[in-house]
């Protein structure tokens, strides 16, 4: 949480300009928000699953499905309406969708690091965005209660820092969301980066694992596996390039090309048209 | 070659960009040399691939007059997958899920592929 009060402060200034626009927080995550008339309607960020990663990852939709529907929308980047039209998803849950996804990159921006913040002209049209938007004070206060719960528990976890990994082999009743983390936890992947294998949102995936680490269900290996480096026997060869293309065949004359007549090889080959 | 170094570039990139999920260096023939991937992935299938991407690549750079061969990403509905050449001898995969920033990868990769030749290089001129 680091960068908060500029944060802060420029989405205070977006809200009281009534900007429409997007709001660039250079950091880490990082992110984009998307404001009309300043108010938030949507929210990127690489922290947290947006409403796409969610309706895919979780098999509502599939990449096929996907990519028809954008076709349907003209190429938009967020196929809404269709989604319902094709029953994918109910107007009700789509908008549910969107906020959590929302509010789940703005507790992944806050949670990071803020460089800088940066105001730009509309760009994109703003991925799922919600139809009435949100005060930003609003979502920074939700985001900092998020952070404070998260920060009061047993074992707190930062969504972009601990690897947890499975304690030994477990059976025993689990929950559909604990049992997706103990499969996907590897020693490699962060909560964040089990959010988006999972499909949920980032503050429900790092409050569990926070959970599970004080349970002694999940551990953190003390040292990162090692990359196993070898080298190549022969050494490296430096690539063959590839050979030259021919050169263009001499441009000849239009006269010299053969002149197609009607009712020649086309005709023999597939009859007269009509 | 510094094996530690190549390990230590390869991780440092993983934990610079959000949402790299793998990365793996391979000779530009396509022999792994190092991997910093999950256990679903098959490391040397996919130093493999990536050698006949940019192969590919590169030949329809040539062929349609499109300059020297910078990259090529394969977008899939989760996620990316990143094949760049390192020098003239070697390459590099990165895989990202969705989150990743593709523009924010580009950047970050260029500086990192300078190094990783450099070490790289090293190992031939010292035949280790």
């Amino acid at each position: 949480m680091s960068g908060y009060e500029l944060l802060a402060r420029s989405l205070a200034a977006c809200g009281r300009e009534g900007l429409t626009g997007e709001l660039r927080v250079a950091g880490t995550p990082g992110g984009v928000f998307h404001l009309r008339g300043g108010l938030v309607v949507s929210v990127e960020s690489p922290g947290a699953p947006g409403a796409e990663a969610l309706l895919l990852r979780s098999g509502r939709v599939s990449g096929e499905q996907w990519a028809a529907l954008v076709r349907e929308a003209g190429g938009a980047r967020w196929p809404g309406t269709g989604l319902i039209a094709h029953g994918f998803a109910g107007a009700a849950q789509l908008r549910v969708v969107c906020t959590m996804a929302l509010r789940d990159a703005v507790f992944a921006i806050v949670a990071g690091r803020v460089e800088e913040c940066e105001h730009a002209e509309p760009g994109l049209e703003p991925p799922a965005p919600v139809a009435v938007g949100e005060p930003p004070s609003r979502l920074l206060q939700d985001a900092s209660r998020k952070l404070a719960a998260l920060a009061a528990m047993p074992r707190p976890v930062h969504p972009d820092r601990e690897r947890p990994r499975p304690v030994g082999e477990l059976d025993g009743p689990f929950s559909e969301l604990r049992w997706d983390l103990l499969t996907h936890a590897d020693g490699r992947r962060t909560s964040r980066d089990l959010a988006f294998r999972t499909g949920r949102g980032v503050y429900t995936v790092t409050v569990e694992v926070a959970r599970m680490l004080a349970e002694g269900l999940l551990e953190c290996a003390p040292a990162p596996t090692p990359i196993p480096v070898r080298t190549p026997p022969e050494g490296l060869r430096h690539r063959t390039p590839p050979p030259p293309s021919p050169p263009p065949p001499e441009q000849t004359s239009p006269v010299d090309l053969p002149r197609r007549r009607p009712g020649g090889f086309f005709r023999l080959r597939n009859g007269s048209p009509g | 070659m510094d094996h530690e170094a190549l390990a230590h570039e390869m991780r440092g990139l993983r934990e610079q960009v959000t949402g790299i999920t793998d990365t793996a260096v391979a000779a530009s023939d396509g022999l792994l040399i190092a991997a910093d991937t999950a256990d679903s992935i098959d490391p040397e299938g996919l130093a493999a691939l990536a050698a006949a991407g940019l192969g590919l690549a590169r030949r329809t750079a040539q062929a349609t007059a499109r300059g020297t061969l910078r990259r090529t990403v394969t977008y899939g509905s989760h996620g990316c997958a990143a094949f760049y050449a390192v020098g003239d001898t070697a390459l590099m995969v990165v895989l990202g899920d969705e989150g990743l920033d593709v523009d924010r990868l580009h950047r970050a990769t260029q500086p990192a592929l300078d190094r990783i030749g450099s070490i790289l290089m090293n190992k031939t001129a010292e035949g280790v």
